[in-house]
């Protein structure tokens, strides 16, 4: 199972979606940190390096890391479908959920990997304004910008950081298996991530009822800032990325290629 | 290479009333029929005949509305993956491979999940055997059409199966490479493999295939065995209306005919080139007289659908 992560890691990082997604979660930060007008919109003004991993999260959270999820996820399928390799590996004495299931660990692995760029574009990003003890907060911990009124150290900085993009990197696995589901179901990239980012607009919509919200992934989406919602949200993200994935090994088993 | 194994009826691979819908729509239906172990089994029949659905239906990469496929007594899609170990395939014609690994890569991750241990040496003798050693080390997307689809050969035997199944093998292969890949099937047939092909070159099929089936409507029209080969020859000479004359009066050669510009007779080529060379005629060539498939297929499905 290793060697075949290895080959699965290895075909992940050679996608243009990955690459592209990889490089825009990167550059995202930079933007942030050297665009004052940006700032002006959010009435911020940046007292530290520290805060630039929130301003990426939270406009990267809103669209951008979903979609690059969902697309990075639909293609780790569907490129093997369009070119042709798919049916080479499925016609070898394996079964198909060891080959299902080493992409999925594989995509459910690609959020954290964008988010840690985006956290390494952040902190370079943010060295200009110093990466200190500040009197403020992250964004990302308690206070958010304001802070408790304490210095914050680097290594209480990093921690709330670190945190909150490891939530973030949990909110997006359903989206990821969801994403993985669509592209077993209709073995084509565009049409698994157009799947999958119509069902999370989808949901958003359905905010407009009030009973269904709770149970709503996009309801979900900022939980890296939210610590009361993480014991209701946790579980049900995690349901979700299980249904999900569940259901994606079930269909592939018997699924015409 | 183990020694083949087959099923109680003895075949290597069987199609049981197979049968596909795809909605409303059938796209093959009841589809009967064996290959016994060392029988090279060519699959004949115009676009949108149900081939290829089919080669995915024998090789379990898609799933019958109803019937069953056994390799070598085998159920494959109740069977578990491990039938699949006696399997070499090739479905998609250019053969597909992932485009940033060379082709000995590519092999090896193909030996890997076939459960190869050591598999060097083998990966070497069939890299030789299809003449891709000068190439082995270079991304495959470097590889020209011919040398992808040997390639593909190169991977369905590369675990020395005992049903090979190939979709158009020689699809974009020119000539010489066209010979070398039947050249490949023919010798693993005779060391007992059972060979099951779709192909479009039925004139060189018919050298060396036991049986063609016709498909054709999503039905299996007609399964033709090829069992009484090279034992019709025809010449070419400079007078065939004088040559055939004279060839029926020759011992040793029966049902001397003219046709077009051919002399076409039973018996032994070496007595009635001999008698020939001795009357002077300037005999141009002399070969077997293969059952014409080509002809015999275009006809059967002219009347198919008709």
């Amino acid at each position: 199972m290793l060697r075949v992560l290895v080959w699965e890691f290895g075909k992940l990082v050679r996608l243009r979606s990955v690459q592209i997604g990889l490089l825009a979660a990167f550059l995202l930060p930079f933007l942030w940190a050297f665009a004052p007008g940006l700032r002006a919109q959010y009435r911020i003004e940046l007292v530290s390096g520290w805060q630039v991993p929130a301003f990426a999260l939270f406009t990267g959270m809103d669209f951008l890391f979903p979609f690059l999820t969902a697309m990075a996820a639909a293609e780790v399928l569907g490129s093997e479908v369009s070119m042709g390799t798919l049916k080479s590996v499925l016609l070898r004495p394996s079964p198909r959920s060891r080959l299902l299931g080493a992409k999925l660990v594989v995509v459910l692995t690609y959020p954290f990997l964008l988010l840690g760029v985006s956290l390494l574009g952040s902190l370079l990003a943010g060295l200009p304004f110093g990466l200190g003890s500040f009197l403020g907060g992250t964004g990302l911990g308690p206070g958010s910008f304001a802070g408790t009124g304490e210095p914050l150290t680097p290594g209480a900085a990093l921690s709330e950081v670190l945190r909150a993009h490891a939530l973030a990197g949990v909110v997006l696995w359903p989206l990821s298996a969801l994403a993985l589901l669509y592209a077993v179901i209709f073995l084509s990239t565009t049409a698994a991530a157009l799947a999958a980012v119509s069902t999370l607009l989808l949901m958003r919509l359905l905010v407009a009822f009030p009973a269904l919200q709770p149970f709503l992934l996009t309801s979900y989406l900022d939980l890296y800032v939210r610590s009361e919602a993480v014991s209701l949200g946790l579980p049900l993200l995690f349901i979700y990325t299980l249904g999900f994935s569940a259901l994606a090994l079930l269909i592939f088993e018997r699924k015409d290629v | 290479m183990g020694a083949p194994a087959a099923s109680s009826s003895g075949a290597a691979l069987e199609a049981i009333q197979l049968s596909k819908r795809y909605g409303r729509k059938p796209v093959l239906e009841g589809i009967t029929f064996a290959v016994q172990p060392g029988e090279v089994y060519a699959l004949a029949g115009p676009n949108g005949s149900g081939k290829t659905t089919l080669i995915r239906l024998l090789t379990g990469l898609a799933f019958p509305t109803s019937g069953v496929v056994r390799m070598l007594g085998q159920d494959i899609y109740n069977g578990g993956y491990a039938v699949r170990r006696v399997l070499g395939a090739v479905v998609e014609a250019p053969a597909a491979f992932y485009p940033h690994l060379s082709g000995r890569q590519n092999l090896e991750m193909v030996a890997f999940l076939t459960g190869m241990s050591r598999p060097e040496a083998r990966i070497r003798e069939v890299l030789a055997k299809l003449e891709l050693l000068a190439v082995a080390d270079q991304p495959v997307r470097t590889y020209s059409l011919g040398q992808r689809q040997r390639l593909g050969l190169a991977s369905a035997i590369l675990h020395e199966p005992q049903v090979l199944i190939l979709d158009e093998p020689t699809s974009g292969l020119d000539p010489q490479g066209i010979g070398r890949v039947h050249e490949i099937l023919a010798e693993l047939a005779w060391k007992g493999v059972a060979v099951l092909l779709s192909t479009h070159h039925l004139r060189e099929v018919s050298v060396y295939a036991d049986r063609v089936g016709i498909l054709g409507g999503g039905r299996l029209l007609e399964e033709v065995r090829l069992g009484a080969r090279g034992e019709t020859y025809r010449l070419r000479v400079d007078d065939p209306a004088r040559a055939a004359a004279f060839l029926k009066t020759v011992p040793g050669v029966r049902n001397v005919s003219l046709r077009d510009v051919n002399v076409v007779f039973e018996g032994s080529p070496n007595l009635a080139l001999a008698a020939l060379v001795r009357e002077n005629f300037q005999v141009r060539f002399l070969e077997p007289d293969y059952f014409d498939l080509y002809e015999y297929y275009r006809e059967r499905v002219k009347r198919a659908s008709g």
